[in-house]
């Protein structure tokens, strides 16, 4: 009988749907959750369920010393793909001295697998011996509703790091990945407040408003969500325009997939040029607002 | 304070060589892993600011054919200690070529134990250019039984025993203090790497740099995964330039376009 051990939090508890995928029974550690979680689990056809409370932050250590006992005889551990599933992993993973694999995007047999490689600029199937450790997107695989009745303990991971603060991050409600058309700024943008030339044009086009991570995560000139790339969000929308973004892999690892690329860039050697369908080689301060008024005319707005 | 820096001869995915659908591992040149040289940033300031010990950066060569890639290695370890860390220690063996990250963990953790001896803090990048897993520093915590931090945007505070640094996730950012010696990872963000000068260069070709087989580390490493397809995730693109014109004549010539592709409906 397989026994597949799923570490997750109640908002990444979605990642149940790779063990089904795996099929066998499930024990599923959730971290910092409660008895709605747990039902949850159960609903997602759960055999077992450890709640485990990871107090103020979860840590590794601390959580894989609360867990060692349920480990061995495991053939799959799953763990989502985000900053913490991923650390949890890379630990407990090292503890158990097993492979692991990092945005597996299917299943090719029990012990073969398809992922992403090079920084999402390849695709890689690998086969493993014995148990293996499997990092996924919460979304990959949505987990059906086949309804158990699981046992539930619960359990404590006392953290040896001390978290001392916390600061909530700006969130917007934008869910670019899903949107139709998308315009994208980068570090050709010089100050800010230009950033309105893009969020006119994009107004224009019914458009969502991308960047590139310096844009998102260095000067923080817009919130996360709107940040594509390897380390940010996949996208694919029938169109992408590039603005002031030089097209590294890491960016073009999140908008491979769009149908229709177009870029806008002074340097006509700027590597987003190989990856876009229309390329104009121009300054975006004097293209985009021509661009945009002419739009506008075009389409009666 | 002895700091460990994790640096990655990575491959360069911006320059990733690819013949009939596949990916020419053997073939395609390699660079540092772009946030390991934040790491290696961080270790020297944290070292000028401590005013004393050493800063050691361990590298592990994954990639065939080992020949070349040694010397292509020692070329990276040198941009690194001309950027100001002291010595660099590179693993390198046929043994590693096709491994997964286990080997990898365990081949920088014996350097540490067998290698370096005395150490506070390890210090690697949040993910890799390459492989952009992850999971590495963490397998090392392991290994060495003391604690991980990632994602650390900013170590705010350096004691001889212990460090605050703030971790940036998804939702939120953390404070966090933690006992030394510990792994940390840094982001992209977390600072700015310096160019090293003409004459640091030179002087890096004196510093020591050394190859470790994984017979010195006493080290015998598993294989069981193994990388069965590796192709390039490529799509055909129409490279249409428009760049002569003046700006009004790109901007039609732009509409132009996306009208014929059915992204936008003019009137
Ligand atoms: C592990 C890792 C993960 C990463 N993840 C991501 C990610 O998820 N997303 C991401 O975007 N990056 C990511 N990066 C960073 C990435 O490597 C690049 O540094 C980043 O994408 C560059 O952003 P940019 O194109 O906006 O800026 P730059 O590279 O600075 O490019 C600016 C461009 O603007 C052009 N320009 C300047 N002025 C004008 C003008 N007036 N008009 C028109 N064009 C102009 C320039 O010619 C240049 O091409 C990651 C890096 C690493 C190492």
């Amino acid at each position: 009988m397989r026994v597949i051990g799923v570490f997750a939090t109640p908002s990444t508890l979605e990642v149940m749907g790779l063990a089904q995928k795996l099929g066998g029974d499930a024990l599923v550690f959730i971290l910092n959750g409660g008895d709605e979680a747990a039902e949850r689990a159960g609903r997602y056809g759960a055999g077992r369920v450890v709640l485990v409370d990871c107090g103020a932050m979860c840590d590794p250590a601390a959580l894989y010393d609360a867990v060692a006992g349920e480990l061995s005889g495991l053939t799959h551990l799953v763990f989502p793909a985000t900053k913490d599933g991923k650390t949890i992993a890379g630990y407990v993973a090292g503890k158990l001295g097993v492979p692991n694999l990092v945005d597996v995007v299917d299943v090719l047999a029990p012990n073969k697998f398809s992922k992403y490689s090079m920084g999402s600029r390849g695709a890689e199937e690998v086969e493993v011996d014995g148990p293996v450790a499997l990092v996924v997107q919460p979304k990959r695989f949505q987990p059906a509703e086949k309804p158990s009745k699981p046992a539930v303990e619960r359990r404590r991971a006392a953290p040896i790091v001390e978290l001392t603060g916390r600061e909530e991050k700006a969130k917007g409600s934008l869910k670019i990945e899903d949107a139709e058309l998308i315009v994208s700024v980068g570090r050709g943008f010089k100050k800010q407040e230009d950033l309105k030339l893009a969020m006119e044009l994009a107004e224009v086009l019914g458009a969502q408003v991308g960047c590139s991570r310096p844009i998102a995560a260095d000067l923080k000139w817009l919130s996360e969500d709107h940040w594509v790339g390897l380390s940010g969000h996949k996208v694919r929308p029938k169109m992408y325009m590039a603005i002031g973004i030089s097209g590294q892999p890491q960016h073009i690892a999140g908008m491979l997939e769009s149908r229709i690329v177009v870029a806008v860039n002074t340097d006509k050697n700027a590597p987003i040029f190989q990856y876009a369908d229309y390329g104009v080689v121009e300054d975006l301060y004097k293209f985009i607002p021509v661009l945009k008024e002419k739009l506008r005319k075009a389409l009666g707005k | 304070m002895n700091i460990v820096v994790l640096v990655k001869p990575a491959l360069d995915t911006s320059n990733l060589r690819t013949a009939a659908n596949k990916i020419m591992v053997e073939d395609t040149p390699l660079k540092i892993s772009d946030i390991d040289r934040n790491a290696a940033e961080e270790a020297i300031r944290i070292k000028e600011k401590m005013k004393g010990g050493k800063t050691i950066a361990v590298m592990v060569s994954k990639y065939p054919p080992t020949p070349k890639r040694g010397g292509e290695a020692e070329n990276l370890a040198r941009e690194v200690l001309a950027m100001g860390i002291d010595e660099a220690i590179l693993v390198i063996d046929d043994g590693l070529i096709g491994t997964d990250q286990t080997a990898t963990a365990k081949a920088i953790t014996e350097v540490v134990r067998k290698k370096v001896g005395q150490f506070d803090l390890v210090i690697g990048g949040e993910a890799t250019i390459d492989g952009y897993s992850s999971q590495v520093p963490a397998r090392i915590a392991a290994e060495l039984g003391i604690p991980i931090i990632t994602y650390v945007r900013e170590i705010s505070q350096v004691g001889s025993d212990s460090v605050v640094v703030k971790r940036d996730l998804e939702d939120e950012v953390q404070v966090v203090k933690s006992k030394l010696p510990a792994v940390i990872t840094v982001t992209r963000e977390i600072n700015t790497p310096r160019i090293p000068p003409l004459l640091q260069i030179r002087m890096a070709m004196k510093k020591p740099l050394s190859k470790v087989s994984l017979g010195d580390l006493g080290l015998q490493v598993e294989r069981r995964a193994r990388t069965t397809d590796l192709k390039p995730l490529q799509i055909q693109r129409k490279k249409v330039l428009i760049e002569s014109g003046t700006v009004d004549e790109k901007a039609d010539k732009l509409i132009q376009y996306l009208s014929q592709e059915g992204v936008v409906t003019p009137r």
